[in-house]
Protein backbone atom coordinates (compact mmCIF):
# COMPACT_ATOMS: atom_id res chain seq x y z
CA UNK A 1 0.00 0.00 0.00
CA UNK A 2 1.74 3.27 -1.09
CA UNK A 3 1.70 6.69 0.79
CA UNK A 4 -0.92 7.92 -0.68
CA UNK A 5 -3.66 5.44 -0.43
CA UNK A 6 -2.78 4.87 3.10
CA UNK A 7 -3.39 8.36 3.57
CA UNK A 8 -6.66 8.13 1.62
CA UNK A 9 -7.66 5.02 3.59
CA UNK A 10 -7.29 6.30 6.88
CA UNK A 11 -8.73 9.64 6.53
CA UNK A 12 -12.11 7.73 5.02
CA UNK A 13 -12.03 5.27 7.92
CA UNK A 14 -11.76 8.12 10.18
CA UNK A 15 -14.74 10.20 8.93
CA UNK A 16 -16.56 7.20 9.23
CA UNK A 17 -15.27 6.57 12.70
CA UNK A 18 -16.23 10.04 13.85
CA UNK A 19 -19.73 9.92 11.94
CA UNK A 20 -20.21 6.63 13.90
CA UNK A 21 -19.46 7.28 17.37
CA UNK A 22 -21.33 10.83 16.88
CA UNK A 23 -24.28 9.86 15.08
CA UNK A 24 -24.62 6.07 16.66
CA UNK A 25 -22.86 6.04 20.09
CA UNK A 26 -23.36 9.46 21.16
CA UNK A 27 -26.64 11.03 19.99
CA UNK A 28 -28.91 8.49 21.27
CA UNK A 29 -27.50 8.75 24.43
CA UNK A 30 -27.39 12.13 24.79
CA UNK A 31 -30.84 12.55 23.57
CA UNK A 32 -32.20 9.75 25.97
CA UNK A 33 -30.11 11.72 29.16
CA UNK A 34 -32.00 14.99 28.30
CA UNK A 35 -35.21 13.38 28.05
CA UNK A 36 -34.67 11.29 31.38
CA UNK A 37 -33.24 14.59 33.23
CA UNK A 38 -36.48 16.69 31.94
CA UNK A 39 -38.39 13.77 33.90
CA UNK A 40 -36.77 13.70 36.81
CA UNK A 41 -36.70 17.28 36.83
CA UNK A 42 -40.53 17.31 35.86
CA UNK A 43 -41.24 14.35 38.97
CA UNK A 44 -42.42 11.91 36.11
CA UNK A 45 -40.53 8.89 34.75
CA UNK A 46 -39.22 9.86 30.86
CA UNK A 47 -39.05 7.86 28.59
CA UNK A 48 -38.50 3.89 30.47
CA UNK A 49 -40.06 1.08 28.18
CA UNK A 50 -37.52 0.33 25.37
CA UNK A 51 -34.80 -1.26 26.72
CA UNK A 52 -32.88 -1.10 30.18
CA UNK A 53 -34.04 2.55 31.82
CA UNK A 54 -35.57 3.00 28.37
CA UNK A 55 -31.83 3.15 26.74
CA UNK A 56 -32.76 2.01 23.52
CA UNK A 57 -35.78 4.72 23.00
CA UNK A 58 -33.98 6.74 19.99
CA UNK A 59 -33.11 3.22 18.25
CA UNK A 60 -37.05 2.88 17.84
CA UNK A 61 -37.82 6.50 17.46
CA UNK A 62 -35.65 6.65 14.41
CA UNK A 63 -37.55 3.56 13.28
CA UNK A 64 -40.79 5.34 13.74
CA UNK A 65 -39.40 8.92 11.96
CA UNK A 66 -38.34 6.72 9.54
CA UNK A 67 -41.58 4.94 8.88
CA UNK A 68 -44.08 7.84 9.31
CA UNK A 69 -45.76 9.18 5.76
CA UNK A 70 -43.66 12.41 4.97
CA UNK A 71 -46.29 15.03 4.73
CA UNK A 72 -45.43 18.21 2.63
CA UNK A 73 -47.81 20.73 3.11
CA UNK A 74 -49.50 22.43 -0.11
CA UNK A 75 -48.34 26.02 0.20
CA UNK A 76 -44.68 25.69 1.26
CA UNK A 77 -41.79 26.80 -0.80
CA UNK A 78 -41.16 23.56 -2.21
CA UNK A 79 -37.06 23.95 -3.04
CA UNK A 80 -36.50 25.57 0.27
CA UNK A 81 -38.27 23.64 2.38
CA UNK A 82 -36.66 20.46 1.10
CA UNK A 83 -33.28 22.00 1.29
CA UNK A 84 -33.91 23.02 4.86
CA UNK A 85 -33.16 20.12 6.50
CA UNK A 86 -29.73 19.42 5.01
CA UNK A 87 -28.72 22.52 5.26
CA UNK A 88 -29.18 22.05 8.95
CA UNK A 89 -27.30 19.12 9.05
CA UNK A 90 -24.29 19.70 7.21
CA UNK A 91 -22.62 22.05 8.71
CA UNK A 92 -22.79 19.66 11.92
CA UNK A 93 -21.39 16.80 10.33
CA UNK A 94 -18.58 19.07 8.55
CA UNK A 95 -17.53 20.32 11.81
CA UNK A 96 -15.76 16.95 13.21
CA UNK A 97 -13.25 17.51 10.61
CA UNK A 98 -11.32 19.81 12.51
CA UNK A 99 -11.46 18.21 16.44
CA UNK A 100 -8.58 16.33 17.62
CA UNK A 101 -10.19 13.00 18.81
CA UNK A 102 -7.04 11.92 20.16
CA UNK A 103 -3.09 11.88 20.37
CA UNK A 104 -1.33 10.51 16.83
CA UNK A 105 -1.21 6.85 16.58
CA UNK A 106 1.80 4.81 15.34
CA UNK A 107 -0.32 2.25 12.71
CA UNK A 108 1.66 -0.75 11.60
CA UNK A 109 0.61 -2.48 8.47
CA UNK A 110 2.93 -4.13 5.96
CA UNK A 111 6.06 -3.49 7.97
CA UNK A 112 5.74 0.24 7.80
CA UNK A 113 4.73 2.05 10.63
CA UNK A 114 3.59 5.31 9.76
CA UNK A 115 1.95 8.15 12.00
CA UNK A 116 -1.76 8.89 11.92
CA UNK A 117 -3.11 11.86 13.45
CA UNK A 118 -6.30 11.43 14.80
CA UNK A 119 -7.86 14.32 13.18
CA UNK A 120 -9.15 14.16 10.16
CA UNK A 121 -8.41 17.47 8.67
CA UNK A 122 -5.56 19.90 10.43
CA UNK A 123 -6.02 22.73 8.89
CA UNK A 124 -4.21 26.25 10.05
CA UNK A 125 -7.81 28.15 10.66
CA UNK A 126 -9.42 25.24 12.50
CA UNK A 127 -11.52 27.46 14.79
CA UNK A 128 -12.32 29.93 11.76
CA UNK A 129 -13.44 26.69 10.08
CA UNK A 130 -16.46 26.23 12.59
CA UNK A 131 -17.51 29.09 13.16
CA UNK A 132 -18.08 29.48 9.24
CA UNK A 133 -19.84 26.14 9.08
CA UNK A 134 -21.65 26.72 12.37
CA UNK A 135 -22.59 30.50 11.26
CA UNK A 136 -23.92 28.67 7.95
CA UNK A 137 -26.12 25.92 9.44
CA UNK A 138 -28.50 28.81 10.65
CA UNK A 139 -29.64 29.19 7.61
CA UNK A 140 -31.33 25.77 7.81
CA UNK A 141 -33.41 26.85 10.84
CA UNK A 142 -34.47 30.10 8.95
CA UNK A 143 -35.27 29.12 5.67
CA UNK A 144 -37.48 26.13 7.34
CA UNK A 145 -39.61 29.01 9.09
CA UNK A 146 -39.84 30.79 6.10
CA UNK A 147 -40.57 28.37 3.54
CA UNK A 148 -43.07 26.13 5.77
CA UNK A 149 -45.83 29.82 5.08
CA UNK A 150 -46.91 29.38 8.44
CA UNK A 151 -46.76 32.24 10.96
CA UNK A 152 -45.38 30.10 14.10
CA UNK A 153 -42.65 28.66 11.61
CA UNK A 154 -42.15 32.03 10.57
CA UNK A 155 -41.58 33.36 14.12
CA UNK A 156 -39.54 30.34 15.43
CA UNK A 157 -37.23 31.11 12.24
CA UNK A 158 -36.69 34.73 13.38
CA UNK A 159 -36.21 34.31 17.20
CA UNK A 160 -33.60 31.60 16.02
CA UNK A 161 -31.92 33.93 14.02
CA UNK A 162 -31.99 36.69 16.17
CA UNK A 163 -30.12 34.52 18.51
CA UNK A 164 -27.77 32.67 17.08
CA UNK A 165 -26.43 35.95 15.55
CA UNK A 166 -26.84 38.15 18.93
CA UNK A 167 -24.49 34.60 21.02
CA UNK A 168 -22.34 33.66 18.27
CA UNK A 169 -20.23 37.22 19.15
CA UNK A 170 -19.89 36.40 22.91
CA UNK A 171 -18.79 32.81 21.73
CA UNK A 172 -16.33 33.82 19.20
CA UNK A 173 -14.53 36.05 21.91
CA UNK A 174 -14.32 33.11 24.53
CA UNK A 175 -13.21 31.12 22.33
CA UNK A 176 -10.44 34.06 20.82
CA UNK A 177 -9.03 34.15 24.14
CA UNK A 178 -7.93 30.70 24.10
CA UNK A 179 -6.47 30.26 20.87
CA UNK A 180 -4.67 33.72 21.53
CA UNK A 181 -2.76 33.05 25.05
CA UNK A 182 -2.01 29.49 22.49
CA UNK A 183 -0.65 31.33 19.60
CA UNK A 184 -2.88 29.24 16.58
CA UNK A 185 -6.22 28.96 15.24
CA UNK A 186 -5.08 25.10 15.34
CA UNK A 187 -6.96 22.90 17.78
CA UNK A 188 -4.35 20.07 18.19
CA UNK A 189 -1.64 23.36 18.98
CA UNK A 190 -4.43 24.53 22.17
CA UNK A 191 -4.64 21.16 23.16
CA UNK A 192 -0.46 21.17 23.55
CA UNK A 193 0.02 24.36 24.41
CA UNK A 194 -2.32 23.66 27.57
CA UNK A 195 -0.80 20.23 28.12
CA UNK A 196 2.60 21.78 28.61
CA UNK A 197 0.96 25.01 30.57
CA UNK A 198 -2.36 25.03 32.68
CA UNK A 199 -5.88 24.34 31.64
CA UNK A 200 -7.63 27.13 29.91
CA UNK A 201 -10.52 26.36 32.29
CA UNK A 202 -8.26 27.99 35.09
CA UNK A 203 -6.94 30.96 33.88
CA UNK A 204 -10.27 31.69 32.11
CA UNK A 205 -12.77 30.25 34.37
CA UNK A 206 -15.15 33.11 33.48
CA UNK A 207 -14.41 33.09 29.64
CA UNK A 208 -15.27 29.20 29.52
CA UNK A 209 -18.71 30.19 31.89
CA UNK A 210 -19.29 32.18 29.02
CA UNK A 211 -18.83 29.90 26.41
CA UNK A 212 -21.04 27.14 27.91
CA UNK A 213 -23.72 29.68 27.94
CA UNK A 214 -22.88 30.61 24.47
CA UNK A 215 -22.99 27.10 23.30
CA UNK A 216 -26.10 26.46 25.12
CA UNK A 217 -28.01 29.73 22.84
CA UNK A 218 -26.38 28.49 19.87
CA UNK A 219 -27.97 24.73 20.00
CA UNK A 220 -30.91 26.74 20.96
CA UNK A 221 -31.35 23.88 24.28
CA UNK A 222 -33.21 24.93 27.62
CA UNK A 223 -33.29 27.97 28.61
CA UNK A 224 -32.64 29.27 25.28
CA UNK A 225 -35.08 27.19 23.38
CA UNK A 226 -36.73 30.47 22.14
CA UNK A 227 -36.50 28.99 18.58
CA UNK A 228 -39.21 26.31 19.70
CA UNK A 229 -41.48 27.73 22.49
CA UNK A 230 -43.92 25.04 21.96
CA UNK A 231 -45.75 27.17 24.58
CA UNK A 232 -46.81 29.81 22.05
CA UNK A 233 -44.74 28.72 18.88
CA UNK A 234 -46.70 25.00 18.39
CA UNK A 235 -42.84 23.54 17.25
CA UNK A 236 -41.42 26.74 16.10
CA UNK A 237 -39.18 26.56 13.15
CA UNK A 238 -40.35 22.70 12.25
CA UNK A 239 -43.92 23.06 12.80
CA UNK A 240 -44.97 21.99 9.05
CA UNK A 241 -42.36 19.25 9.23
CA UNK A 242 -42.52 15.40 9.83
CA UNK A 243 -41.29 12.04 9.60
CA UNK A 244 -37.96 11.84 8.11
CA UNK A 245 -36.96 15.43 7.43
CA UNK A 246 -38.32 16.27 11.04
CA UNK A 247 -35.61 13.29 12.07
CA UNK A 248 -32.87 15.56 10.18
CA UNK A 249 -33.63 18.42 12.25
CA UNK A 250 -33.61 16.80 15.29
CA UNK A 251 -30.18 14.66 14.18
CA UNK A 252 -28.94 17.80 13.24
CA UNK A 253 -29.46 19.34 16.59
CA UNK A 254 -27.86 17.13 18.38
CA UNK A 255 -24.85 16.68 16.19
CA UNK A 256 -24.36 20.52 16.81
CA UNK A 257 -24.14 20.08 20.38
CA UNK A 258 -21.59 16.93 20.64
CA UNK A 259 -19.50 19.46 17.97
CA UNK A 260 -19.75 22.36 20.22
CA UNK A 261 -18.89 20.14 23.27
CA UNK A 262 -15.60 18.98 21.17
CA UNK A 263 -14.48 22.41 20.99
CA UNK A 264 -15.61 23.05 24.25
CA UNK A 265 -13.60 20.16 25.63
CA UNK A 266 -10.78 20.97 23.81
CA UNK A 267 -10.37 24.32 23.96
CA UNK A 268 -10.39 24.63 27.78
CA UNK A 269 -8.94 21.75 29.00
CA UNK A 270 -6.52 19.36 27.67
CA UNK A 271 -8.18 16.50 26.84
CA UNK A 272 -5.07 13.38 26.59
CA UNK A 273 -3.53 14.89 29.67
CA UNK A 274 -1.22 12.07 32.01
CA UNK A 275 -3.27 9.69 34.13
CA UNK A 276 -3.87 10.57 37.97
CA UNK A 277 -3.95 14.56 37.32
CA UNK A 278 -6.65 16.24 39.82
CA UNK A 279 -9.64 16.79 36.83
CA UNK A 280 -9.95 20.78 37.66
CA UNK A 281 -12.78 20.65 34.95
CA UNK A 282 -14.87 18.12 36.81
CA UNK A 283 -18.32 20.44 35.72
CA UNK A 284 -17.42 19.62 31.91
CA UNK A 285 -19.81 18.10 29.74
CA UNK A 286 -16.43 15.69 28.79
CA UNK A 287 -19.07 12.99 28.63
CA UNK A 288 -20.54 14.16 25.05
CA UNK A 289 -17.24 14.94 23.17
CA UNK A 290 -15.47 12.97 21.04
CA UNK A 291 -12.32 12.86 23.70
CA UNK A 292 -14.59 10.27 25.55
CA UNK A 293 -13.30 7.73 23.11
CA UNK A 294 -9.73 8.46 23.91
CA UNK A 295 -10.13 8.50 27.86
CA UNK A 296 -11.81 4.85 27.20
CA UNK A 297 -9.24 3.56 25.14
CA UNK A 298 -6.29 4.63 27.49
CA UNK A 299 -7.51 1.95 30.17
CA UNK A 300 -7.67 -0.41 27.45
CA UNK A 301 -4.64 -3.06 27.44
CA UNK A 302 -1.51 -1.92 24.84
CA UNK A 303 -1.33 -4.43 22.26
CA UNK A 304 1.28 -4.29 19.75
CA UNK A 305 1.44 -1.47 17.14
CA UNK A 306 0.01 -3.71 14.53
CA UNK A 307 -3.55 -3.37 16.42
CA UNK A 308 -5.42 -1.75 13.93
CA UNK A 309 -6.24 1.64 13.23
CA UNK A 310 -9.33 1.71 16.03
CA UNK A 311 -8.84 4.22 18.50
CA UNK A 312 -10.55 2.24 20.75
CA UNK A 313 -8.20 -0.75 20.17
CA UNK A 314 -4.88 -0.69 21.99
CA UNK A 315 -2.74 1.92 20.62
CA UNK A 316 1.16 2.16 21.25
CA UNK A 317 1.45 6.17 21.28
CA UNK A 318 3.00 7.77 24.41
CA UNK A 319 -0.35 10.37 25.05
CA UNK A 320 1.47 13.69 23.86
CA UNK A 321 0.86 15.64 21.13
CA UNK A 322 4.52 15.47 20.33
CA UNK A 323 5.87 14.63 16.89
CA UNK A 324 2.67 16.55 15.54
CA UNK A 325 5.20 18.96 12.78
CA UNK A 326 6.17 15.90 11.70
CA UNK A 327 2.62 14.37 11.05
CA UNK A 328 1.18 17.29 9.46
CA UNK A 329 -2.18 15.88 7.95
CA UNK A 330 -1.24 16.10 3.97
CA UNK A 331 -4.91 18.03 3.99
CA UNK A 332 -3.34 20.77 5.91
CA UNK A 333 -3.12 23.30 3.20
CA UNK B 1 -6.48 18.02 -15.86
CA UNK B 2 -5.70 18.56 -12.35
CA UNK B 3 -8.14 17.91 -9.42
CA UNK B 4 -7.45 21.99 -8.95
CA UNK B 5 -8.67 22.93 -12.08
CA UNK B 6 -12.13 20.72 -12.00
CA UNK B 7 -12.60 22.14 -8.52
CA UNK B 8 -11.87 25.94 -9.73
CA UNK B 9 -14.68 25.13 -12.99
CA UNK B 10 -17.30 24.43 -10.42
CA UNK B 11 -16.69 26.63 -7.59
CA UNK B 12 -16.51 29.46 -10.58
CA UNK B 13 -19.49 28.30 -12.54
CA UNK B 14 -21.37 27.93 -9.21
CA UNK B 15 -20.03 31.31 -8.63
CA UNK B 16 -21.46 32.87 -12.07
CA UNK B 17 -24.48 30.72 -11.90
CA UNK B 18 -25.62 31.74 -8.42
CA UNK B 19 -24.63 35.42 -8.67
CA UNK B 20 -26.55 35.41 -11.82
CA UNK B 21 -29.62 33.99 -9.61
CA UNK B 22 -29.12 36.63 -7.29
CA UNK B 23 -30.53 39.27 -9.69
CA UNK B 24 -32.80 37.17 -11.96
CA UNK B 25 -34.81 35.56 -9.07
CA UNK B 26 -38.05 37.29 -8.20
CA UNK B 27 -37.99 36.24 -4.51
CA UNK B 28 -35.97 38.89 -2.29
CA UNK B 29 -35.10 35.23 0.16
CA UNK B 30 -33.94 32.99 -2.30
CA UNK B 31 -31.90 36.36 -4.05
CA UNK B 32 -30.28 36.23 -0.38
CA UNK B 33 -29.80 32.19 -0.84
CA UNK B 34 -28.56 32.63 -4.33
CA UNK B 35 -25.79 35.34 -2.88
CA UNK B 36 -24.91 33.06 0.45
CA UNK B 37 -23.97 30.27 -2.34
CA UNK B 38 -21.97 33.03 -4.21
CA UNK B 39 -19.94 34.03 -1.25
CA UNK B 40 -19.14 30.10 -0.30
CA UNK B 41 -18.00 29.63 -4.16
CA UNK B 42 -16.11 32.97 -3.61
CA UNK B 43 -14.40 31.57 -0.29
CA UNK B 44 -13.83 27.78 -2.07
CA UNK B 45 -11.70 29.71 -5.33
CA UNK B 46 -10.19 31.70 -2.03
CA UNK B 47 -8.88 28.35 -1.10
CA UNK B 48 -7.55 27.53 -4.02
CA UNK B 49 -5.14 30.48 -4.40
CA UNK B 50 -3.94 28.76 -0.99
CA UNK B 51 -6.05 31.87 1.46
CA UNK B 52 -7.54 29.45 3.68
CA UNK B 53 -8.09 32.66 6.00
CA UNK B 54 -9.79 35.01 3.66
CA UNK B 55 -11.91 32.11 2.96
CA UNK B 56 -12.95 31.70 6.62
CA UNK B 57 -13.53 35.01 6.90
CA UNK B 58 -15.56 35.75 3.79
CA UNK B 59 -17.50 32.63 5.18
CA UNK B 60 -18.07 33.84 8.42
CA UNK B 61 -18.56 37.33 8.01
CA UNK B 62 -20.57 37.58 4.86
CA UNK B 63 -22.07 34.60 4.77
CA UNK B 64 -21.99 34.06 8.16
CA UNK B 65 -23.06 37.43 9.71
CA UNK B 66 -24.40 39.97 6.61
CA UNK B 67 -26.73 37.77 5.20
CA UNK B 68 -28.54 36.46 7.54
CA UNK B 69 -29.01 40.17 8.85
CA UNK B 70 -30.36 40.91 4.98
CA UNK B 71 -32.42 37.37 5.39
CA UNK B 72 -33.99 38.50 8.65
CA UNK B 73 -35.05 42.09 7.42
CA UNK B 74 -36.20 40.40 4.37
CA UNK B 75 -38.13 37.96 6.69
CA UNK B 76 -39.52 40.69 8.64
CA UNK B 77 -40.67 43.09 6.33
CA UNK B 78 -42.28 39.92 4.27
CA UNK B 79 -41.11 41.24 0.82
CA UNK B 80 -42.75 38.41 -0.79
CA UNK B 81 -44.89 40.90 -3.07
CA UNK B 82 -42.09 41.89 -4.51
CA UNK B 83 -42.30 39.31 -7.59
CA UNK B 84 -45.43 41.71 -9.56
CA UNK B 85 -42.53 44.66 -10.29
CA UNK B 86 -44.81 47.42 -9.85
CA UNK B 87 -42.84 51.37 -10.78
CA UNK B 88 -40.75 49.52 -13.44
CA UNK B 89 -39.62 52.82 -16.23
CA UNK B 90 -38.15 52.54 -19.45
CA UNK B 91 -35.32 54.16 -18.42
CA UNK B 92 -34.48 51.93 -15.68
CA UNK B 93 -33.28 49.17 -17.82
CA UNK B 94 -31.31 51.71 -20.49
CA UNK B 95 -29.73 52.99 -17.53
CA UNK B 96 -28.93 49.07 -16.28
CA UNK B 97 -28.10 47.70 -19.47
CA UNK B 98 -25.42 51.56 -20.02
CA UNK B 99 -24.11 50.79 -16.57
CA UNK B 100 -23.53 46.62 -17.20
CA UNK B 101 -21.43 47.60 -20.46
CA UNK B 102 -19.42 50.33 -19.05
CA UNK B 103 -18.50 48.43 -16.19
CA UNK B 104 -17.93 45.02 -17.68
CA UNK B 105 -15.97 47.09 -20.37
CA UNK B 106 -13.60 48.53 -17.57
CA UNK B 107 -13.11 45.53 -15.55
CA UNK B 108 -12.50 42.98 -19.28
CA UNK B 109 -10.24 45.94 -19.98
CA UNK B 110 -8.38 45.73 -16.93
CA UNK B 111 -7.96 41.76 -16.90
CA UNK B 112 -6.35 41.90 -20.48
CA UNK B 113 -4.33 44.06 -20.11
CA UNK B 114 -2.56 42.90 -16.63
CA UNK B 115 -0.90 39.93 -16.81
CA UNK B 116 -0.72 37.21 -15.38
CA UNK B 117 0.22 38.18 -10.91
CA UNK B 118 4.20 38.16 -9.89
CA UNK B 119 4.73 34.54 -8.04
CA UNK B 120 6.99 35.10 -4.88
CA UNK B 121 10.10 33.68 -5.23
CA UNK B 122 9.69 30.31 -2.32
CA UNK B 123 11.85 31.94 1.06
CA UNK B 124 10.73 34.92 0.11
CA UNK B 125 8.67 36.99 2.97
CA UNK B 126 5.61 35.41 2.46
CA UNK B 127 6.68 32.40 -0.05
CA UNK B 128 6.97 28.51 2.20
CA UNK B 129 4.96 29.53 5.16
CA UNK B 130 2.48 27.06 6.30
CA UNK B 131 0.97 29.47 8.67
CA UNK B 132 -0.23 32.60 7.38
CA UNK B 133 -2.10 34.41 10.03
CA UNK B 134 0.77 35.29 12.30
CA UNK B 135 2.28 37.08 9.55
CA UNK B 136 -0.56 38.86 8.44
CA UNK B 137 -1.36 40.21 12.28
CA UNK B 138 2.49 41.27 12.58
CA UNK B 139 1.83 43.28 8.95
CA UNK B 140 -1.52 44.70 10.08
CA UNK B 141 0.03 46.32 13.10
CA UNK B 142 3.21 47.65 11.31
CA UNK B 143 3.20 48.52 7.62
CA UNK B 144 -0.25 49.42 7.58
CA UNK B 145 -1.40 50.55 11.17
CA UNK B 146 -2.41 53.75 9.68
CA UNK B 147 -4.46 52.25 7.38
CA UNK B 148 -6.27 49.74 9.86
CA UNK B 149 -6.84 52.13 12.27
CA UNK B 150 -8.71 54.68 9.81
CA UNK B 151 -10.67 51.58 8.57
CA UNK B 152 -11.57 51.12 12.13
CA UNK B 153 -12.53 54.43 12.68
CA UNK B 154 -14.37 54.48 9.78
CA UNK B 155 -16.40 51.45 11.22
CA UNK B 156 -16.91 53.22 14.17
CA UNK B 157 -18.74 56.29 12.24
CA UNK B 158 -20.49 53.96 10.75
CA UNK B 159 -21.96 52.17 13.45
CA UNK B 160 -22.17 55.40 15.15
CA UNK B 161 -24.23 56.68 12.03
CA UNK B 162 -26.56 54.11 11.31
CA UNK B 163 -27.86 54.38 15.32
CA UNK B 164 -28.22 58.48 15.29
CA UNK B 165 -30.12 57.75 11.60
CA UNK B 166 -32.44 55.30 13.40
CA UNK B 167 -33.08 57.17 16.98
CA UNK B 168 -33.61 60.88 15.39
CA UNK B 169 -35.17 62.19 18.56
CA UNK B 170 -33.19 61.94 21.64
CA UNK B 171 -35.10 62.51 24.76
Amino acid sequence: MSDATFTIVAAIVKILLIWAIALAALLPNLVWAERRGAGMIQDRPGPNRVGPFGLFQAVADVIKLFMKEDVTPTYVDKLLYNLAPWITMMPALVTFAVIPFGAPLDVTLGGVTRHVPLIIADVNIGILYIFAFSSLGIYGIVLAGWASNNKYSMMGGLRASAQIISYELSMGFAAASTFLVAGSLRLPAVVEWQQSHVWNVVPQFFGFLIFLIAVFAETNRLPFDLAEAEAELVAGFHTEYSAFKFGMFFMGEYANIIAASGLVVTSTSAAGRSRGSPSPASGEPSRRSPSSSRRRSRSSPSSSGSAGRSPASGTTSSWTWAGRSSSRSPSST
Amino acid sequence: MSLELVVFAIASGLAIVSALAMVVVKTPVKSVISLVLTFFALAVLSILLSAPFIAALQVIVYAGAILVLFLFVVMLLNLTQEAEGHDERPIQKLLGLVTVVALGGLLLGVTLKAGAPPVPAAGGPIGNVTDEIPILGRLLFSDHLLAFEALSVLLLLAAVGALILSKRRFD
